[in-house]
């Protein structure tokens, strides 16, 4: 591994004022589950490492009772999330995603800013995110703006971050009562997997239990970023919920996605993977509001 | 040498007692040294470059800028191998190549510097001019005739191996035969996945006598591998001491020497100092040897009653593009092919063939789990045409003891029976037929007697006894953490009425260790454990004697236990073994007790026709699955497992349960999860991410009967279990998907994609 | 790149000089000689290097030792007692096959002993979940969730003395 400076700057100002000093040779590092990895085969070799594991606003996850905003910082690691009831009980989605990302040792020290701004095709950690309309609060050297977690991304590996640019936190807004969210990762094995096709689906419905208020279909590996299936939610949104009316919401994701052939599946198998998960996702979502109400 | 019958039935005080590893408790404190913890004064690291291509000639190496950096000590190219340096059975492998390259694994440069990180940077200094060549990477194209030469003095890819039989008159059975089925099959590249890397210590003293530590399971073959090496680099008449640290590992992969242990000599001797390599992970997935791939047509067919009447193979093996054991796995695969189940007309044809990708080698099974995948597979399919219980039709067909096979195999003890309705009982127990659940059986045979395939298939031991009764015992076996070092420890403590704490196991060290053809064809327990039987008896014999002048009685009469020596009911004739051995030794003319002993089975080398006995004895077993099939997806779940294996006696049940476990779980990832994927010859998953080896959330719940049917001639009746855990596993997994959902998969693995593509197409 | 670090290693406090961009596993190994820990893969993905800092199992081949400052970090050489018993995990690896050519065996109880120490109950399941980043290549797993079965029994037996 290239030796290299490890800075720990305890604010984000100071963090982003380490990066200003020597912007072309540091990198920003959050659990260094990525990173390290990078730096180990070379495809990374920064100067300077500065580690944001000390700065303390940027580990807190709460949820404001009051307007039920949920706020996780973006060092908030996997296990974190996995381990926390209120995760477990009211966003289930997280919880999926979450406690299936690598291993336990690796989830006690990945976070899930790292996760996202890490930018894989795959990333577990965005799909429920955007599944749950999530924002991400970013601050840079010109000061703080927030995004849709959905457009954080531009290609494999590319964030709309600039250079110093932090990810700060994900805020997402209040749950509406009557929804129901679930995520799938389809693999070869049970675990240690990065998803061959990953599903998130989010599930409202109107005070009838039957029809859909409001879709989230989002998956991951299903193009070069994490995207949402807008024609398959379109079509859910207003129409009474059953099965039927899942696999057909499932065949317009499959087509609507841009799967592709790899070392790890076939497209066409991915496509099947989308078709059967929309749907199992789905009736998924419809039990957990059953269970609710 | 043979046990009386009173052997196999008398109660034994430590055999057959799960007795734990002996190693464990140093390995749970993390004191356990493998390659990677030794270290010597001096050491340098020791790193080596691969090709960048499949096929390409070498035009230019400039290795100066690596020369020039700092802390280098050497950079050789394939101009420093010795011309007749050359690995494997075939010689087709120079350690450094030179000229042209045939494989991206193929080796081109090797540094020695103070640092790993040094040696790296300098791998990364030097500078090499490739012309790419076309390449081939299928080995049915390699067999056709414009198809581009791996080697071209070789003339042509396939290579001269005589691996052809033909055993009564297929033909004729085949116009007999009421029901024929035939069938391709094929198998992919899998890998050991040794949890520690290959690595090797080399090291010259003044003298040029070489010293080398290396991950290998055969120390008395790969002393002579080096000593050949030696000699190619004009050092005649040298010495060669192989260590074998604890290993990480073993599962076949280091039955041979490879580059990575000559390049080490190579290195050590260019520098005069120590010289280490070891594999990085990525290393060990790209540049160690896999299983042999094969490609299988077979035919088979029975009579009305279902009795198997012939049994027709061919088969094609990538060969890869240099040659070490894979290319011999046929002369296994000839086992199951002629001799699971009585079938009396065989006929078997493979050839290995020349391509641009990786050089398979020897992997736990050894040839066998691909021959019985198709076998197995296929007599599922041919019951069904016979419209017979697949189990039911197992039975019509099993061996019996006292069989001589079509290649003249003796059958001597077998439980096939016992298995097959163990694994039958368990199977059906609770069980009712639902929509997407199936089960599946597939029987093996495998050697349990040693295996000739070497001039020799011995082991030797040396045996002495100190002053307080305890024992050192030297064996040529090698342990690898299946634990032959305790079943050494327990077959000699309950020859000479001791403890297991009282015997310790030296291995692995040619130094001091006698000659032993290495740690293969599950053949540690009943060789290396004969070999210790035989030094135990001669010692016991001469305690016995002296015992009976001492304590005045006939030495028939006179027992070993509990560290005692005495005559039973009588308690003035008893004393403690160490005041024994003590008197012995301190009297007038006095004697240390040791023995030695070479034990070499008496079986037999196979012949032109390749028959021959190649076993004392043959290990059978039954394994049986429940899968549950999602048919939506393809994912095949393993819901139940029974392996059901004849084990002869089990000498350590504790031990024998974690071969068979670790066994049947390699055998699923071989049938389910793992396959080494190659893209024009380039390794597209040489990481634990996307080799897919089975997780501790992946297990499945195994039951493992044991069928003792004692064998006449293994020490305390014992038979080799190493391998067959993972023989079976994948054709009975099949048959289970058959069973549940009506498609046959032939190719393995059996992903979700290809299982639910034959939905698919079931369903057109 | 020098930078001091005070850590607690097995019960022992550390001050040493390490550079930045060492890995604990590196640290352990090549400078202090702590050779129980192994290195697998050197990527996360095998579990070889596990030890437990702050109660948490992490790859030790991932986490940068000047992360270890001000930290209590524990590996395989600190679970027997000081008069050589073994920890209870260790003998029932011993004890019940938990333990073949040994090389994931270090890794394998360290993940066995975080998730005891913070879930002394763990049943199978929970068991599975929290070894499923240990790779073992030899026994098939089963003797090894027997191994942390049994160490569950003799954990809560010692405990239960302890109270007496």
């Amino acid at each position: 591994m290239k030796p290299f400076k490890y800075l720990s700057p305890t604010t984000i100002e100071e963090a982003i004022s380490f990066f200003g000093e020597h912007s072309q040779t540091s990198k920003y590092m959050a659990g260094g589950t990525d990173v390290i990895v990078k730096v180990k085969e070379g495809l990374m070799e920064p100067d300077f490492l500065i580690s944001l594991k000390n700065i303390e606003e940027m580990s807190s996850l709460h949820k404001n009772e009051a307007t039920g905003e949920l706020f996780i910082g973006a060092l908030v690691t996997h296990a974190v999330l996995e381990k926390s009831l209120m995760i477990q009980n009211q966003y289930p989605i997280i919880y999926d995603a979450v406690s299936n990302i690598g291993s336990l040792q690796v989830r006690n020290m990945g976070t899930i800013g790292g996760n996202l701004i890490n930018a894989v095709p795959s990333a577990d950690g965005a799909i429920p995110l955007i599944a749950l309309d999530g924002v991400a609060l970013l601050h840079g050297p010109d000061g703080e703006r927030s995004c849709e977690v959905k457009d954080l991304f531009i290609a494999p590996y590319e964030t709309i971050l600039k250079p110093g640019e932090i990810l700060k936190k994900i805020t997402i807004p209040p749950q509406v009562p009557l929804t129901g969210s679930a995520y799938m990762k389809f693999g070869r094995r049970a675990a240690m997997e990065l998803p061959l096709i990953g599903i998130g689906v989010l599930l409202t419905l109107d005070d009838d239990l039957k029809t859909c208020k409001k879709a989230r279909i989002c998956l991951g590996v299903a193009a070069p970023t994490p995207i949402r299936a807008l024609k398959a939610e379109k079509f859910l949104t207003g129409k009474e919920i059953n099965e039927e009316i899942l696999i057909e919401a499932g065949n317009i994701a499959a087509e609507e996605s841009k799967v592709r052939d790899s070392v790890r599946g076939q497209a066409w198998h991915r496509k099947e993977m989308i078709r059967v998960h929309v749907k199992r996702m789905g009736l998924k979502c419809l039990e957990i509001i059953k269970n609710g109400a | 040498m043979t046990n009386s019958n009173k052997d196999l039935t008398r109660d034994f005080s430590v055999v057959g007692k799960p007795i734990p590893k002996l190693d464990a408790a140093q390995k749970a404190m993390g004191r356990a040294e493998y390659i990677q913890d030794i270290k010597m004064p001096g050491m340098l690291y020791g790193k080596i470059l691969y090709s960048k291509f499949a096929h390409a000639n070498i035009i230019k190496i400039d290795t100066s800028k690596a020369k020039a950096l700092p802390g280098v000590y050497a950079v050789l190219t394939g101009e420093d191998v010795p011309k007749k340096m050359k690995m494997g059975f075939y010689k087709d492998n120079p350690p450094i190549k030179k000229g042209k390259v045939c494989s991206f694994r193929d080796e081109v440069a090797a540094v020695a510097a103070k640092t790993p990180e040094i040696a790296k940077k300098a791998l990364d200094l030097i500078e090499i001019e490739y012309e790419e060549l076309e390449g081939v990477f299928d080995p049915e194209k390699a067999m056709e005739k414009d198809s581009p030469l791996v080697h071209e003095y070789h003339k042509s890819n396939v290579l001269k191996l005589p691996w052809s039989l033909h055993y009564g008159d297929v033909e004729k059975a085949r116009k007999d035969a009421a029901f024929v089925v035939e069938g391709r099959f094929s198998t992919t590249w899998v890998t050991h996945c040794c949890m520690g890397t290959s690595g090797a210590l080399a090291i010259f003293d003044a003298n040029d006598n070489l010293t080398i530590y290396s991950n290998t399971q055969i120390p008395s073959l790969a002393q002579k591998d080096f000593l050949e090496a030696l000699k190619t680099m004009g050092l005649s008449n040298k010495r060669v001491r192989v260590i074998k640290p604890i290993i990480g590992g073993g599962f076949g992969s280091k039955l041979d020497t490879y580059a990575y242990e000559h390049i080490a000599i190579l290195l050590a001797h260019t520098c005069r100092k120590p010289v280490k390599i070891v594999f990085d992970r990525q290393e060990e997935f790209t540049a160690t040897s896999t299983r042999q791939p094969t490609i299988i047509d077979i035919e088979q067919g029975c009579d009305k009653d279902g009795k198997l009447l012939f049994r027709d193979i061919k088969m094609i093996l990538d060969n890869g593009a240099h040659t070490s054991w894979g290319a011999t796995t046929p002369s296994v695969m000839m086992m199951p092919i002629t001799s699971l189940y009585r079938v009396e007309n065989v006929r078997y044809d493979a050839k290995c063939v020349y391509t641009n990708n990786t050089y398979s080698q020897a992997m736990r099974g050894y040839g066998n789990p691909q021959a019985t995948f198709a076998i197995e597979s296929n007599i599922d399919m041919l019951a069904q045409k016979a419209g017979i219980d697949p189990i039911e039709f197992r039975r019509i067909n099993r061996n019996h003891p006292g069989d001589i096979t079509p290649q003249d195999f003796k059958i001597t003890s077998c439980g096939l029976d016992l298995c097959l309705d163990a694994a039958e009982k368990q199977l059906r127990k609770n069980y009712s037929k639902e929509k997407g659940v199936g089960i599946g059986v597939a029987s093996l045979i495998h050697v349990g007697g040693g295996a000739r395939i070497y001039k020799s298939d011995g082991c030797g031991a040396l045996l002495k006894m100190d002053d307080y009764a305890k024992v050192d015992i030297f064996t040529g076996g090698t342990d690898m953490g299946q634990g032959l070092d305790n079943i050494t420890a327990q077959i000699v403590a309950e020859e000479l009425g001791l403890l297991v704490e009282d015997i310790n196991v030296v291995h692995s060290d040619t130094d001091v260790c006698p000659w032993d053809v290495g740690a293969h064809a599950s053949r540690s327990t009943f060789v290396a454990g004969n070999a210790a039987l035989g030094a135990a008896k001669k010692v016991k014999k001469k305690i016995l004697e002296f015992g009976s002048k001492i304590l005045d009685a006939p030495p028939e009469d006179l027992v070993l236990k509990d560290r005692l020596i005495f005559v039973p009911n009588d308690p003035e004739k008893s004393m403690p073994l160490d005041k024994l051995l003590r008197k012995a030794h301190f009297s007038p003319g006095g004697t240390m007790l040791m023995a030695d002993h070479f034990y070499d089975p008496a079986n037999e080398n196979m012949g032109k026709d390749f028959k021959g006995n190649m076993s004392m004895t043959y290990t059978f077993g039954v394994h049986g699955v429940k899968v549950k099939v999602d048919e939506e997806t393809g994912k095949v779940e393993v819901l139940e497992y029974v392996a059901a294996h004849d084990v002869g006696q089990a000498i350590n049940p504790l031990l024998l349960e974690g071969q068979v476990y670790g066994g049947v779980v390699m055998g699923l990832g071989y049938a389910l999860s793992e396959e080494v994927v190659h893209k024009n010859g380039k390794n597209m998953n040489a990481n634990f991410r996307d080799y897919k080896l089975f997780t501790a959330k992946d297990a499945v719940k195994i039951t493992a009967p044991v069928l003792e049917t004692p064998d006449k001639d293994g020490p305390f009746g014992a038979k080799g279990i190493g391998e067959p855990g993972c023989v079976p596993t994948a054709p009975a997994v099949a048959n289970a998907i058959y069973d549940a959902i009506g498609v046959r998969i032939k190719d393995l693995p059996i992903t979700p994609e290809k299982v639910l593509a034959a939905i698919k197409k079931r369903d057109e | 790149m020098t930078t001091n670090i005070s850590f607690l290693l097995n019960g022992d406090e550390i001050t040493c000089d390490i550079q930045d961009h060492w890995t604990l596993l590196h640290l352990l190994r090549e400078e202090m000689g702590l050779i129980g820990t192994k290195e697998g893969c050197g990527n996360g993905e095998c579990g070889a290097c596990t030890v437990i800092v702050d109660k948490l199992a992490v790859n030790s081949c991932l986490f940068l030792a000047i992360e270890a400052d001000k930290k209590n970090i524990e590996t395989i050489e600190g679970l027997a007692s000081r008069d050589g018993s073994l920890h209870p995990l260790q003998q029932s690896f011993v004890d019940n096959g938990g333990i073949q050519c040994g090389f994931c065996s270090p890794g394998m109880i360290m993940s066995s002993k975080a998730l005891l120490d913070e879930n002394p109950d763990a049943d199978q399941e929970e068991i599975k979940h929290a070894l499923a980043g240990n790779i073992c290549r030899c026994t098939g797993y089963i003797p090894i969730f027997e191994s942390v079965e049994a160490a569950k029994k003799l954990v809560a037996e010692n405990k239960g003395g302890q109270n007496d």
